[in-house]
């Protein structure tokens, strides 16, 4: 979705990190398998973080060598549990498409043109997803549509605004029933949406005020030339610091038998590097977990 | 019930020091204090009930009197946490019936209710700070949990909730990589409030 949701590379042994690679591996490839060939192509850090997050509680999964489509010639390392990425995977294309609808209805007729044919293309894989979790779909709709009434009203609540996306991302696991790991991933999920919200407002922000769109921040906070006040900025890191304590203290709480340095990296280290990189406009949402060096100046921006 | 040992995360021969360094350290990790305010208080005392018997039962099976008393660390029992620090005095207001509501997680209730008060005290501020502050609406609940502050400066209480919302004290965290000042300051803050709720003071439930 935005790729703000990923592990510290620089500060994970290599075998965390090739299990990492896996997960994302085997999302992809269950992508692949369940919902046709061009929904890997919707494979994100985030949804990958979904899955570690939904599995933790389970036994570790095995690892198998797969033909990977990016690669040439060659396998790749890809985790083998076909129960545990099938509902990743169908978020994963429920929220993408729920995405691409929502670029059709925000921009002009031209500019949509490009989004229109992507959610014909996506349309078959998307019936299919919202076959498995029809709840869900219309959750995202609802909150799609309050947060549109925001918008619409030049909402200045950072909180309202956020609230209507971060009750889409916990939705992503009221499929669970169990409240012992629904609650807490519920609490985990939700300040993940607010971070990912918060921190995407703010690397938008610049384009936003030049371009006169909507932005909870430049109501909420004096916006001067595209960017906030050095005070501004420290206030909402503490709130996004604040999100990760709620974060970290709804983990402590999973009966966790898998993934939990994957989690606690990209939850305790991860959000803050993330959100450092954004304030410092360094974040580079395109830039590829896989290509970089280690113990280089990593993709965050922040170097160690 | 589970396997004791394991829910302390040590093995069938860890000594008993290990054992006891162990248990500190899970209860300095679910104590109530650590999990105020939060929507899954319940769940961290279900937590914090587990380990303490997990202890209980190792130490009884070893036969060895410990002089630890692991009962000592239960606020109480119940989710009832944030009535700890409150005093006395307020009991029979309706601040006490939004606080129940809030501890039951009934926040619309809790709201619909305080927002019919009388008055906008300091303790109105931080009750809306609080339900705020779980539904994680983290920016209002700073903004009430300021004014609350503003307008009762000595309420150990609403500085504790402020200072949590401002995103300093994270005691769980095994791994810090921030604000260590600010920790230690928080320590002493919750040493005393602790030692406050042992002495059976300030209401405690």
């Amino acid at each position: 979705m935005f790729g703000y949701v990923r592990p510290r590379r620089d500060l994970l042994a290599q075998s965390e990190f090739d299990a990492y690679h896996a997960a994302y591996c085997g999302l992809c490839r269950t992508l692949g398998k369940q919902f046709g060939f061009r929904s890997r192509f919707l494979v994100n850090y985030d949804m990958t973080f979904l899955y570690l997050l939904r599995t933790s509680a389970a036994e570790p999964s095995g690892v198998r060598n797969c033909w990977c489509p990016a690669r040439v010639c060659g396998r790749r390392a890809c985790m083998q549990d076909a129960e545990g990425f099938l509902p990743a995977a169908a978020y994963t294309v429920i929220l993408s498409y729920e995405k691409l609808l929502d670029n059709v209805r925000d921009e002009s007729f031209l500019r949509s043109l490009p989004f229109r044919i992507l959610t014909l293309l996506f349309r078959r894989a998307y019936r299919k997803a919202s076959k498995l979790l029809p709840d869900f779909a219309a959750l995202c709709e609802r909150q799609l549509a309050a947060l549109q009434e925001l918008e619409t009203a030049r909402s200045p609540s950072i909180d309202a605004t956020a609230d209507a996306f971060a009750r889409i991302v916990s939705g992503c696991v009221n499929d669970l029933s169990d409240p012992g790991l629904r609650r807490p991933m519920e609490q985990i999920l939700y300040h993940t949406g607010r971070f990912l919200f918060l921190a995407d407002a703010l690397d938008d922000l610049k384009e936003d005020c030049a371009k006169d769109a909507y932005n909870p921040l430049r109501y909420r906070f004096s916006v001067s030339g595209g960017a906030l006040t050095q005070a501004d900025l420290d206030y909402l890191s503490q709130l996004t610091d604040s999100s990760v304590n709620l974060a970290g203290a709804a983990l402590e709480l999973l009966p966790m038998q898998a993934n939990r340095i994957l989690l606690e990296n990209i939850i305790y280290y991860g959000f803050p590097a993330v959100f450092f990189a954004v304030k410092t406009g360094k974040f580079q949402a395109r830039a590829s977990l896989w290509h970089n060096e280690r113990h280089k100046t990593d993709h965050t921006g922040e170097s160690t | 019930m589970r396997d004791p040992y394991e829910v302390l995360g040590v093995s069938r021969t860890a000594s008993d020091s290990e054992i006891k360094t162990a248990y500190r350290d899970l209860v300095k990790k679910y104590h109530p204090d650590n999990y105020a305010n939060n929507p899954l208080a319940d769940l961290a005392s279900e937590k914090m009930k587990e380990i303490n018997e997990a202890y209980d039962a190792i130490t009884k099976s070893r036969g060895a009197g410990s002089s630890y008393q692991s009962g000592g660390y239960q606020s109480g029992g119940n989710q009832s946490y944030s009535y700890g620090y409150q005093s006395g005095g307020s009991a029979s207001s309706p601040y006490a019936q939004v606080r129940s509501y809030i501890n039951a997680n009934q926040l619309d209730a809790a709201d619909s209710l305080l927002n019919t008060a009388p008055t906008r005290d300091g303790e109105w501020y931080y009750l809306k700070g609080t339900i705020a502050y779980r539904r994680g609406w983290l920016d209002e609940a700073r903004q009430h949990y300021q004014t609350a502050c503003a307008m009762v400066p000595s309420n150990f209480e609403y500085q504790n909730a402020l200072r949590t919302v401002q995103g300093g004290y994270t005691p769980y965290r095994q791994t810090n990589y921030q604000r260590s000042d600010m920790d230690e300051a928080c320590n002493l803050c919750n040493a005393l409030l602790c030692l406050n709720c042992l002495c059976g003071g300030g209401g405690c439930r």
